[in-house]
C-alpha cells in the first residue's frame, strides 16, 4: 500500500491545480447526473407501462382525432375488457407559462383501467356525481397552492371557450400515481363535459377522441387484439394504429427527437474530455515526481507501491471531485425537480444514476492515472534520480 | 578479528552506451571492503566514482563481476528482492538533497522506516531519535524548503541511518555545503562511523573531505588506482 499521507500531500503540491481539475471533475460529474435523470424520467414511462393496456390512435397522428362510434366497436372485440376515451385539452392556468397536461376522460373508468392512480383527498363519488369537477395530481396541487373544493380556471388552448372565459373545474380531488406512467402534475375531468360544451356551442375544438386506452381481460392477446383493433378500421373512416402503452410512451420520446442520444453524446462527450484534462494532470504530476519516484525506489519501496503512489494520487483527484460533482447532484435535486417541472416530471437523482456516477469516476480516476503509474513503475532508479525537476 | 570482509567486488565491469558511443566506467575492478570502514572513494569525473556506489548499493547492475554485500550475492537477487535488501541495509545519502519537498523533515525520515513492521508511533520515535543524533531536534516539523543546505543533508544523514542499516552510502555529501556545513556533515559521517560502527563509503571530490576517511580508494578511467590506509583521526583533524 502506498502512504496515504504522500498520496495526499503529492496531490496538494499544487494547490490551485488540483483544485481546478477536481472542480472541473465536479462539474463534469453534475452534468452526467442531470443529464442522466433526464433520461430516467423519459425512460420511466415506458418501463412503467402496463402490459394489459393499449393504445388505439389514429394511424395518420396522434393529432388526427378518431369518431367517437369507435368505442362501442371497441367494446365488443373479444379481449377487450375496458374502453377508456382520452381527449387532450391544451390548456393552461392564468398564464401560458403555467402549462401541464389535461385530459377530458371517460373519469370512472379511469380509476378502474389506471389502478396506479390513487385519490389522496376528496372522493370519487363526489368527482363522479359532478360534471364540472376536476381531479388533479399531488405536485401540481401543491405547485399551485391548491386544495380540494377550489376552482381551478383553465384557459383553453385546443378548445376554447366561445365566451372567451376560461373553463372553471372544481377541485373535487387530489391524485397520487404510485408509478412513473402517469405523471403527477395532470388535470383530469369528464369527456362528457367537454362534449356537450361543443355540441351547445359552448366551445369550439375538434370533434372525435384523442386515443382510446382499452383494458385487456387477463390472459388476453395482445398482438391479436391490436391486429383485430386495426383490420376492424382498416377500411375508414379512420384507420388505427394500436399499440402497447410501453410502445406509445416510447413514441412521445422519439417525438422530441433521439433525445438519448443527443443527452448521451454530451454526457460522452463531457467525461471524454475531462478525461483527457484529468490525465493532462496526473502526467505532469508524474513528471514532476520522477526525482521523488528514483528516491523512494532507491529506498527500497517496491515498484508495485509506486505504480500505487501514482494510482492513488489519480483515484484520489477524480474521487474527491467526482463525490464533489455527486453530492451537488443530489443537493440540487430539488431545485431542478421545481425547476424542470411539467417538462420532466418526477426529476430525481435515481440510485442507478448515483451507481453510474461512481463508476465513471472510478473509471476516469483509473484511466488517468494508470499511464503516469505504468511509466512509474517502469522507471529505472537511475534514470529517476538523474531526472531534472 | 573484528571487521571482516563486508563488500567483496571481483571483476566487476560495467559499461554505459550514450551516443552511440560505448564507455567502459568499471573495468575489471576487484576490491575488498571491511565492515565499520570509513571508504572514500577519489578520482576524476568520470572514472566511475558514483557507477560504482550505485552498483554497491543495489540500484545499478553490473554487465560482469561479482558483487557480494554481507556474503549475499546480488546478481542473484530480482529487483524486489534486491529493494526490500536495501531497505534493510543500506542508507543512501544522494548527491542531491533529495528529499521529498511535499513532507517535514520528521515525514521524509520516516517515509524509510514506512518499509518496517514498527507502528506509527515507534516510527515517530525512531525518526525523532535519528534527526536528534543529527543535530536537528528543533527543525522536525520544517520542510526542506525551509531549511539550509547543511540542515537538508543532515535530515538526508538521518534518513539513511534511521533503519540501524550496515552500510550508509554517501555521494559527494558535502559537494554542494558551504565550508561550515560540509564540516559539520563530515563530524557527524565521521560519528556515525565511530560511534555507532557504520560502514561508510563516500565518494567525494573533495581532499579535504577524503581525510576524514580511513581509507581512501582512488579510482582512474574504471580502474582502480593507489589505496591510502590512514591513521584514524578526527573530522577535518
Amino acid at each position: 500500500m502506498p502512504p496515504f499521507r504522500l498520496v495526499w500531500k503529492n496531490l496538494l503540491r499544487h494547490r490551485t491545480r488540483a483544485l481546478l481539475t477536481a472542480a472541473s471533475l465536479a462539474v463534469a460529474i453534475f452534468l452526467l447526473c442531470v443529464l442522466r435523470s433526464l433520461l430516467v424520467v423519459l425512460e420511466s414511462g415506458i418501463k412503467a407501462s402496463a402490459s394489459n393496456r393499449l393504445i388505439v390512435q389514429s394511424s395518420v397522428s396522434l393529432f388526427v382525432y378518431l369518431p367517437e362510434s369507435y368505442e362501442a366497436k371497441l367494446e365488443r372485440i373479444e379481449g377487450v375488457e375496458r374502453v377508456v376515451r382520452w381527449n387532450w385539452f391544451g390548456g393552461y392556468y392564468q398564464e401560458p407559462k403555467n402549462f401541464f397536461a389535461q385530459f377530458a376522460t371517460d373519469v370512472e373508468d379511469l380509476f378502474e383501467v389506471y389502478p396506479e392512480i390513487e385519490l389522496v383527498e376528496g372522493s370519487q363519488e363526489d368527482f363522479f356525481g359532478d360534471r364540472r369537477a376536476c381531479v388533479i395530481g399531488s405536485e401540481m396541487a401543491r405547485k399551485f397552492n391548491m386544495r380540494v373544493g377550489d376552482t381551478m380556471p383553465v384557459i383553453g388552448g385546443l378548445f376554447p371557450r366561445t365566451d372567451g372565459q376560461p373553463w372553471d373545474f372544481r377541485i373535487a380531488g387530489i391524485y397520487h400515481s404510485v408509478k412513473p406512467n402517469v405523471d403527477n402534475n395532470t388535470l383530469f375531468f369528464h369527456a362528457d363535459f367537454l362534449q356537450k360544451a361543443l355540441e351547445s356551442g359552448a366551445a369550439n375544438g375538434p370533434e372525435g377522441v384523442g386515443i382510446f386506452v382499452l383494458r385487456l381481460e387477463p390472459g388476453a392477446d395482445r398482438v391479436r387484439v391490436a391486429e383485430t383493433v386495426d383490420a376492424l378500421f382498416a377500411g375508414g373512416p379512420q384507420r388505427t394504429q394500436t399499440t402497447t402503452e410501453a410502445e406509445f410512451q416510447a413514441q412521445f420520446v422519439s417525438m422530441v427527437g433521439n433525445v438519448p442520444f443527443f443527452v448521451g453524446s454530451i454526457g460522452g462527450g463531457v467525461l471524454i474530455a475531462i478525461l483527457l484534462a484529468t490525465l493532462n494532470t496526473m502526467l505532469m504530476a508524474a513528471r514532476e515526481q520522477t526525482r521523488d519516484i528514483g528516491v523512494l525506489k532507491a529506498l527500497g519501496f517496491r515498484d508495485g507501491t509506486v505504480f500505487g503512489l501514482m494510482l492513488g494520487q489519480s483515484m484520489l483527484l477524480t474521487g474527491v471531485g467526482g463525490m464533489g460533482g455527486l453530492l451537488i447532484a443530489l443537493s440540487s435535486e430539488r431545485f431542478f425537480a421545481q425547476l424542470l417541472g411539467t417538462a420532466f416530471p418526477g426529476y430525481h437523482i435515481a440510485a442507478e444514476t448515483v451507481v453510474e456516477a461512481v463508476i465513471a469516476t472510478l473509471l476516469i480516476g483509473v484511466l488517468a492515472g494508470i499511464v503516469p503509474a505504468l511509466r512509474a513503475r517502469k522507471l529505472s532508479v537511475l534514470t529517476a534520480l538523474r531526472s531534472v525537476g | 578479528m573484528a571487521e571482516a570482509a563486508l563488500i567483496q567486488l571481483k571483476d566487476l565491469t560495467k559499461t554505459y552506451t550514450r551516443g552511440g558511443e560505448t564507455l567502459r566506467v568499471l573495468d575489471q575492478l576487484a576490491l575488498t571492503m571491511e565492515r565499520g570502514g570509513f571508504y572514500a572513494l577519489m578520482g576524476p569525473s568520470g572514472s566511475g566514482k558514483t557507477t560504482r556506489l550505485n552498483l554497491i548499493g543495489g540500484i545499478d547492475r553490473a554487465d560482469h563481476g561479482e558483487i557480494r554485500i554481507g556474503g549475499i550475492d546480488l546478481a542473484h537477487l530480482n529487483n524486489a528482492e534486491l529493494a526490500r535488501w536495501r531497505a534493510a541495509s543500506v542508507g543512501f545519502v544522494f548527491q542531491g538533497f533529495n528529499l521529498m519537498p511535499v513532507l517535514t523533515a520528521l515525514e521524509n525520515v520516516e517515509l524509510q522506516l514506512l518499509l518496517t513492521d514498527l507502528t506509527r508511533a515507534q516510527r515517530r520515535e525512531h525518526a525523532s531519535y535519528a534527526l536528534e543524533l543529527v543535530g536537528l531536534a528543533d527543525r522536525m516539523h520544517h520542510k526542506p524548503g525551509q531549511l539550509s543546505g547543511g540542515q537538508e543533508k543532515r535530515v538526508a544523514i538521518a534518513r539513511a541511518i534511521v533503519t540501524d542499516p550496515t552500510l550508509i552510502l554517501a555521494d559527494e555529501p558535502t559537494g554542494d555545503l558551504d565550508r561550515k556545513s560540509a564540516q559539520a556533515v563530515l563530524e557527524l559521517l565521521t560519528k556515525l562511523n565511530r560511534e555507532l560502527g557504520k560502514t561508510i563509503l563516500m565518494v567525494t571530490h573533495d581532499p579535504a573531505a577524503a581525510e576524514v576517511a580511513r581509507t581512501i580508494v582512488h579510482l582512474d578511467k574504471g580502474r582502480l588506482g593507489r589505496i591510502e590506509t590512514r591513521s584514524p583521526a578526527g573530522a577535518g583533524g
